[in-house]
This record gives structure tokens, sequence and C-alpha cells, in this order.
């Protein structure tokens, strides 16, 4: 009996235990859950949120860059990309086949996909291929339900409907890089690289808007929680006419050079040409090494702005300015004029006028209507390389005119140049050159265009504007005498309308009455002998031509340069022409 | 013989009450789980309880003995149809587990602990564990399922099989210095055991120590129900509102992962109330135990009540990140048809305890089982 009871005894103590273990273990978990449930609930619950809660990005559209007229220069195309979700597709071989079939992929192509493919997560879509007219993307949007895990988006792209026509203007787009990111632009945003598009960049871009989506374990989008649109980027209006910027470049054909209009009270910038231009739209769609090569290795250099990047000797074009410093200094010569021989003798050289017998007696009219040489070497002589420079800088020569397209070029006023102050033997020869617009002189199509703007404007030098509309900005108000300033304007119309005129014979029949300047600039030293070297294009002087119209209320000023034109009444002056007989057919017509 | 009335009448009502509890809050914890993807999944357990309880009130009418009787061949059917699934098994989730019976799935790990609990009480009964032959007889019994079932491998079960026969060794009062012995044969053993474990269970096991080290990969499933768990606060996201489960972050959320759904959505206050219902639950198996008439029926009672007790705190563990991942289900929650139906059928066993303990003097020394 005493066994027994010990036996039941010792049963029960170990049920008791049992039953302690139980309570003890349940108690272990209940403060488990207190810990997770109580304690930590805050932070849980926010990796809850994180694991459901996805904030996905909503792209701005871009805003339109229209021009004068409200034409497009760059607009939004509504085009597709293809997407894939490796993880949801059932057979990957057949599937790329199939859109390799449809998309016309190459084997490169092909290879890169799946390389793509490779290398990302299998639960997130990856890009197979963007800016897909709907035609091709069609025959894929009707099979999706035959190709698991692909998925047609549509989005929009840029198109340039112009083209090469308006490429340095507008510029162009491409995706944002590592700086860009660093500013706070997503990585799939495209960014403006170049052109308006860059200048105006922040007005165009838009802001992000953001979706907070609720997302499940795969990733998939079940519903949206919250949603800031984006806001669109504004809608950008340049002063560039279109009609104008294709007469200008109909006019100067396959050659190379740059024209710039511009309005002279306002400084709106009607027509900037650089020729060659480039296909813009080749940016958008994904520009391949390739090509920016053959674009960088072009002898042309299609990727460079004529008008604003690129400087030049301005020949005679430059004389109106000498001829103002003249007036200013009350030069001798102007009072007595001078006889023209065809050249002037200088110590051990020869400065030659372009006209072989010479102009006979020259007086300051005659000697810009005929560009004669050899009375602005005289002027110039007279004159003195620091006039010179200071007359030239007053009017904007030597510094950049702030146009907003950079980097822009900012030429060269006479002895300003490195040579000049850094050499002890300056010579007069070389400021006689300067005085005729060669050596140490350099100027950008759109100075010359300013400084035009200038004389026809009773000389206000102007900020020139790319956006239509825009407040005008004087950059300087130069202190000219008016009747200095007519002598000058009156030759320069003699220059067009004077039978002796060296564009006279260029710009006969014209709707409006115009004022002007040829211009022939050497590109290599006049050679001593006088012979002609024009046998290659390479050493072929570039042709220039500047102007204003109408003569009497000057609307417009315009400056045009040929590169290697030959002659600037014959190469550079027709196109000015058909940049005027175009803008009068326009405002007759409207 | 007792009349189907008397039967129907001795039954223990509490016990009926909290495994009715359990059940409907185990059945709204599962619509949750699955009412997104496929809700045939809780018709079907619904069906798994209506065969359970058949089998439940079947078993309340089978006298002891002949449950006693019975042990031996449902242990050896259960070892032998462990010892096919290697040949015959399917492989279900990696581990090949589960044989076809053609119209459906069993586990038979999943039967062999009952068996083996079962066998062990019958075992005790009229032997005492200090004896060398019961000891002996008892630690053999055990044994050959726990190698066929490391063989599967299937870590976890035979970790709880391990710890259920050392119960039913405590509770026949094997003296205390043999699970000192056991222990230390334990410990010297642990290295030996790594070295022999799968790759998976050992990746299981790390990613238990530091989850986060693979956050994708097997720390994922503990992460995520600590998550779900931790979201949960005090009062819950509400019915059908976990956003863990009903966004599929949480894996496995029907089966041994439910636990994470049911916290998630009804707070500490429904979980500590699930932990309740167990206490008391388990509470009752033993109390049923100890007021039972013969040592068999205690042992028994005993054996079952550890199992529940190792399922559930295994399960809950796990899935709050304080133990490793190994599948066990959560008891009457979990979806599962085999493992709800043995449950059931062992309850039937403790009920069937309770009606033939009548009040008389308990059980005083081993004897004949049969007696």
């Amino acid at each position: 009996m005493n066994a027994t009871f010990r036996i039941r005894h010792r049963f029960e103590r170990r049920v008791l235990l049992f039953r302690g273990l139980i309570f003890l273990f349940l108690f272990l978990l209940f403060i488990r859950l207190v810990n997770l449930q109580w304690v930590q609930h805050e932070g849980l619950l926010l990796q809850a949120e994180q694991n459901r809660i996805s904030i996905v990005p909503l792209l701005p559209t871009r805003g339109e860059i229209v021009d004068h007229d409200g034409r497009g220069l760059a607009v939004n195309h509504v085009s597709y990309q293809i997407q894939l979700i490796p993880e949801r597709v059932a057979d990957m071989k057949q599937t790329l086949r199939r859109l390799t079939h449809w998309l016309h992929w190459d084997a490169a192509r092909l290879h890169e996909v799946k390389q793509r493919i490779a290398h990302s997560r299998p639960d997130h879509p990856v890009l197979l291929d963007d800016q897909l007219p709907w035609r091709q993307v069609a025959p894929i949007a009707a099979r999706l339900h035959e190709l698991a895990g692909v998925d047609v988006q549509a989005g929009t792209h840029r198109y340039y409907p112009y083209g090469a026509l308006t490429s340095h203007l507008v510029g162009y787009l491409s995706m944002a890089g590592p700086e860009d990111v660093r500013k706070g632009i997503l990585p799939m945003e495209k960014v403006g690289r170049a052109g308006a598009e860059k200048v105006f960049e922040s007005e165009l871009h838009g802001r992000l808007g953001n979706q907070r989506e609720e997302v499940d374990a795969r990733g998939r989008r079940v519903g949206v929680l919250q949603r800031q649109p984006p806001v669109m980027g504004k809608q950008l209006r340049l002063s560039l006419d279109v009609d104008l910027q294709r007469a200008a470049s109909k006019a100067l054909g396959h050659r190379t050079g740059a024209v710039v209009v511009m309005d002279v009270h306002t400084g709106e910038v009607l027509v900037l040409l650089s020729k060659p231009g480039f296909n813009t739209n080749l940016f958008i769609t994904g520009l391949e090494a390739k090509q920016w090569k053959k674009w960088l290795n072009n002898p042309h250099r299609p990727l460079l702005d004529r008008a604003t990047q690129a400087s030049y000797p301005p020949g005679s074009t430059f004389k109106p300015l000498v001829a103002l410093a003249g007036l200013r200094d009350q030069a001798p010569i102007i009072a007595h004029g001078t006889t023209c021989r065809g050249y002037i003798e200088l110590a051990d050289r020869k400065l030659r006028c372009w006209k072989k017998i010479g102009h006979g007696h020259v007086d300051l009219h005659k000697a810009i209507v005929q560009s004669c040489d050899v009375y602005f070497y005289e002027l110039g002589d007279e004159l003195g390389i620091k006039q010179l420079r200071a007359e030239a800088e007053l009017w904007g020569f030597g510094k950049p005119t702030g146009i907003a397209l950079s980097p822009e070029a900012k030429g060269l006023a006479p002895g300003q140049s490195w040579s000049f102050r850094r050499s002890r033997t300056w010579f007069r020869g070389q400021t006689m050159i300067s005085a005729i617009g060669q050596g140490s002189v350099n100027a950008t199509p759109i100075q010359m265009a300013r400084f035009t703007a200038a004389i026809a404007n009773g000389g206000l030098l102007l900020h020139p504007q790319l956006k239509a509309g825009a407040t005008p900005e004087v950059d300087r108000k130069i202190d000219v005498d008016a009747k200095n300033l007519d002598r000058v304007r009156k030759a320069m119309h003699g220059v067009v309308t004077e039978i002796h005129g060296t564009a006279h014979a260029h710009l006969w029949r014209l709707p409006w009455d115009m004022a002007g300047k040829t211009g022939t600039a050497q590109v290599v030293s006049m050679p001593q002998d006088g012979s002609e070297s024009n046998s290659s294009d390479k050493h072929k002087d570039h042709a220039w031509f500047i102007g204003y119209a109408p003569y009497k209320a000057p609307q417009i000023a315009v400056a045009v340069l040929v590169e290697h034109g030959g002659h600037g009444g014959s190469a550079a002056a027709p196109v000015a022409a058909a940049i005027v007989r175009t803008l009068a057919q326009k405002e007759k017509q409207g | 013989m007792i009349a189907w009335k008397e039967t129907l009448r001795r039954m223990d009502p509490m016990l009926l009450l909290y495994l009715l509890l359990l059940g409907i809050l185990g059945l709204i914890t599962l619509y949750a789980a699955v009412h997104q993807g496929d809700t045939g999944l809780w018709k079907r357990q619904c069906l798994y309880w209506l065969l359970g309880l058949v089998l439940f009130f079947g078993i309340c009418f089978i006298p002891l003995r002949s449950v006693a009787l019975f042990s031996w061949p449902v242990y050896i059917i259960a070892v032998i149809s462990l010892a096919l699934v290697p040949w015959i098994g399917e492989i279900q989730m990696g581990a090949r587990r589960w044989l076809n019976l053609g119209l459906f799935h069993i586990q038979p790990s999943e039967i062999v602990k009952w068996a083996l609990m079962l066998l062990l009480a019958h075992w005790f009964a009229s032997r005492e564990a200090s004896s060398l032959k019961g000891l002996g007889g008892a630690v053999l019994l055990s044994s050959i399922p726990v190698v066929f079932i490391i063989m599967q491998p299937d870590l976890g079960t035979a970790l709880v099989l391990l710890f259920a026969a050392s119960a039913m060794l405590f509770a026949a009062g094997l003296p205390w210095r043999w699970f000192t012995y056991g222990l230390i044969t334990a410990l010297i053993s642990l290295p030996v055991m790594w070295r022999n474990m799968h790759a998976y269970q050992k990746e299981r096991i790390l990613s238990f120590l530091n989850p986060q080290s693979d956050p994708l990969g097997a720390g994922y499933h503990v992460i995520q129900s600590t998550i779900s768990i931790g979201s949960g606060g005090i009062f819950g996201k509400g019915y059908l509102q976990g956003t863990q489960a009903r966004l599929h972050f949480l894996p496995e959320q029907h089966t041994d992962f439910i636990f994470a759904v049911l916290a998630e959505e009804g707070g500490l206050v429904i979980s500590i109330l699930l932990l309740v219902l167990y206490g008391l639950f388990l509470s009752r198996i033993l109390t049923i135990g100890a007021r039972a008439s013969t040592r068999f029926s205690s042992l028994v009672c005993i054996g079952i009540a550890t199992i529940f007790m190792l399922y559930i705190c295994i399960n809950i563990g796990m899935v709050s990140g304080v133990l490793p991942v190994v599948g066990v289900p959560l008891p009457f929650v979990s979806y599962g048809g085999s493992a709800l139906i043995t449950m059931l059928a062992s309850l039937g066993v403790v009920m069937r305890v309770a009606i033939e303990s009548n009040g008389r003097i308990p059980w005083q020394r081993p004897g004949n089982p049969l007696a």
C-alpha cells in the first residue's frame, strides 16, 4: 500500500510539474507576443507599410516648344514600350523568339535583351524596347494573353518635326545622368542637353508627381491609395520664325554657314541657323555611338553651332564700325578723303585693295559703298589700335552677346588678342589690317547681327532673346552722334542701291528697301603677288553679308555667313534677300 | 459496457466546449487566410472537421481496453508506412513525406506520433519505467520511428517525437537521474547531429539564429511573420484587413504560418485569447488524465497533451521568431486534413478516458492494462 501510494503520489507530482511546464511555455509565448504586438508594434507596423506601399513617380509631360507662330518645334508623340517580368514568363525562349519576329531585333539586339533579363530581378519588369509606334506593338498587344509576363505600356517621346533645320536652336534631350540624379531628377527622366531644351529646362520639365500604390508580395499593383498628379511643363514659344528659318536654309543650300535674323527693336531672334544641322530625332530613339562618332568626325562639324559658337574674321562687314570710330574721332581722312591706287605702301610691303586698279578719289560714303580697303587702311592708321578697340568693344565685339545658348564664342576685338598684349613689336600694318576686319579680329554671326541691329535702331545694343514676347533688354545705349550714324546708314543703303554698291547686283527687286554691307574675309593671308588662290574650297574666302530692312523703318537685322563661300555679295547677300522676301510676303498676307 | 446514452452523458463538457471554441476560432482564421484565393480549401477543411468529429464520437464508444489492444497494430502499420515513404512516397515542399492512398494523401510521420504515445501508454501500463526492461523496450519502440523520420528527413517531427517519448517516460515514473544522463548524451551528440544534417536544415537553424542574414531566402518567412504579428498591435487590423496576409507577404499563411494571420488581424487580444484557450484545453486533458481510472488511460492523456503542447508551442514559437522553422501545424487552426483528423481521433481517446473514469479510486500501480 505504501509503494502504490508512493507511485500515485509521484505521478500526481509529475502531472502538476507538467501542468506547470505547459503554463510556463505558454507564458513565454505570451511575453513574446506582448513584445512583438505592444513593444515593437510601431516599428513592425512601419515595416508592414513599407512592404505594401510603393511610391511610384509619375513623370510629367514635358512642355512643348513652338515657334513664333505656334508651329511645333519640339512636340510629344505617343509611343509604346514593351516590358517583361521574367518570373511570369512561361516559356522564355518561345516568347523572345516571337518578340524578335515582331520587333525586328537583330542578333546583337537579342543578345542585349537576354543580358538585360539575366541581370535583373525576376519579379521586376525589364524594359525590352522603347519608342515604338502603335503599328509595331499592335500585333503584340493583340496577343498579350498568349505572352504571359509581357506588357505593353503607352508613354510619350519627344519629336522634332523640323529635325536638322532647327537642331542648334531647339536642341535635344537625353537620359538623365549621374549629375542630374544628384540634383533630384530621376534616372528614367530625360533632360535637355542643348539649345532651348537645355536653356529652358526648368520651365519645360514640369514637376514630378507621385502615386502611393498598394502592392502585393510579387510587386503587382493592387490599388492606388493617393495620387499627386504631375504638373506638365510650360509651353515655350520661341521668337523663331520657321518660315524665315526655312527660307534661309533653302538659300544656303548645301553650303556650310550660319544665318542670324534679329528684331532690331526687341532683340528677338527670328532666325538662328547653322548648317549643316543634325537630325535631333536620332537622340530620342537612343543615339547609337556610331552615329555620334560620325557627327563628331564629319569635317563639316554639324554639331557646332556656327551662329553662336564659331567666330570668323568679319572682313569688310567690319568697315561700318571703323567708319563710326573715324567719325567719332573726326579723323583727318573723313574730311579730306584719299586716293586709292589699288594698294598702299608700308615700309617693305604693299597692302592691297581688293580692286587692283584702285578706286581713285574716295570719301567715306564711297569707301563703304565700294568697300575700298585703302581708305580703311589709312583710317585705321590714323585712329590707332586703341581707338579701334574701344569702338569695337562699344558695339559688342570681343564679348559674348549673352544669348542664352551656351557655350558662346566671344570673338575678338582688334587689339584684344594675345599677340597684341604680349608682343612688343606690334606693327602699324597689323592695325591697318584690323581696320578691314582681317588679322586679329573675329566675330560670331550673332555679334554681327546685333551690331547691325544697333546701327538700325540708333545705337541700342540689344540682348538677344529666344522667347517670343520677351521684354526687350538693352545691354548698352551706345553714345553715338545721330548724324554720324546716319552717314554710315546712308552708305550701307548705297551698298545695296547704288550702281557701284558691292551688293547691288545681288539684291535687286527687293520688296523692301534695304541697307547692308558685304564682306569677303580671307582665310589665309593675301599673297604678296596678288594672284588669286581660290583653287581649293578650304582656302576660299568666307562670305559675309550684314544688313537691315526696311531702310526707312527698320524691322530686322540680318547676318549671313557662308564658310568658304567666296564673295560676300554673290554668296551671302542672296540669303538675306530670300529672308526679306519671305518676311515681306508674310506681312502682305497676314 | 456503458450504454450509449450514458456515454454521451458522461462526456466531459469542458473539453467539448474548448474544442468547439478552438474549432470556431480556427475556421474563422482559416477563412481569413484563404478568402482571397482558394475558398475551396476552407470548405474542404469544414469537411475534414465533419469527418474528424465523426471519428471523434465513434472512438468515444470504443472501450479503452480495445483501444489498448489496437495500440500494437496501429503502431506497426504506422511504422511500416513510414518505412515505405522513401520508396513510394510523394514529394511535397521539397521533402518526401506523403503517401498516396488513392482517395487522399496521408503523412505517416503525423500518425506515428499518436501511435507511439498510445503504444508507450500501453507499454508502461503494466511496467515500471525504472525497470531495465520497461525503459529498454520504450527506448527501442521510440527509436524505430525516430530513425525513419530522421531519414526522411524531418528533423522537427523527430525532435517532437523524442520530446514526447521523454515526457511519457517522465510520467511513467522514470527517475530523475535518467533524464540527466539523457541530457548529457544529447549535448555530446549535438556536434555529430550537426554534421549529419542536411544543408536545408542547417540553413533553417542558421537563419533562425540570424534571420536578417538572408532576408529573401530562408529568413524571409520569419521576418514576414514577425512583421505581421507585430503590425497587428493590441487590437489588430480588423478581420480580413491584414495587409501582410491579404497581399501575400506572409508565406504559407493557411498552413504553418496561420497564427500570424490571426495575430495581425486580431491583435494581441485575440492572440492571448487563443493562448488562454489552448492553456485551458491542455490543462483539461491533464485533469482528465489525472482522474483516469487506469494507468493506461492516464498515460495516454499525458502523451496526447504532450503532443498538443509541442505543436502549439513550437508553431507559435517559430511564427513569432523564437524557435527555428520546423513544419508543425497549429492545432485546429492550420489547414490540413491528416493532422486535424488524427488530432480529433486522439481527442476521442481522451474523451473515452473521461467517460470511463466514473469517480472510482484512480489507478494505483502498474498492472494488467486490460484488467
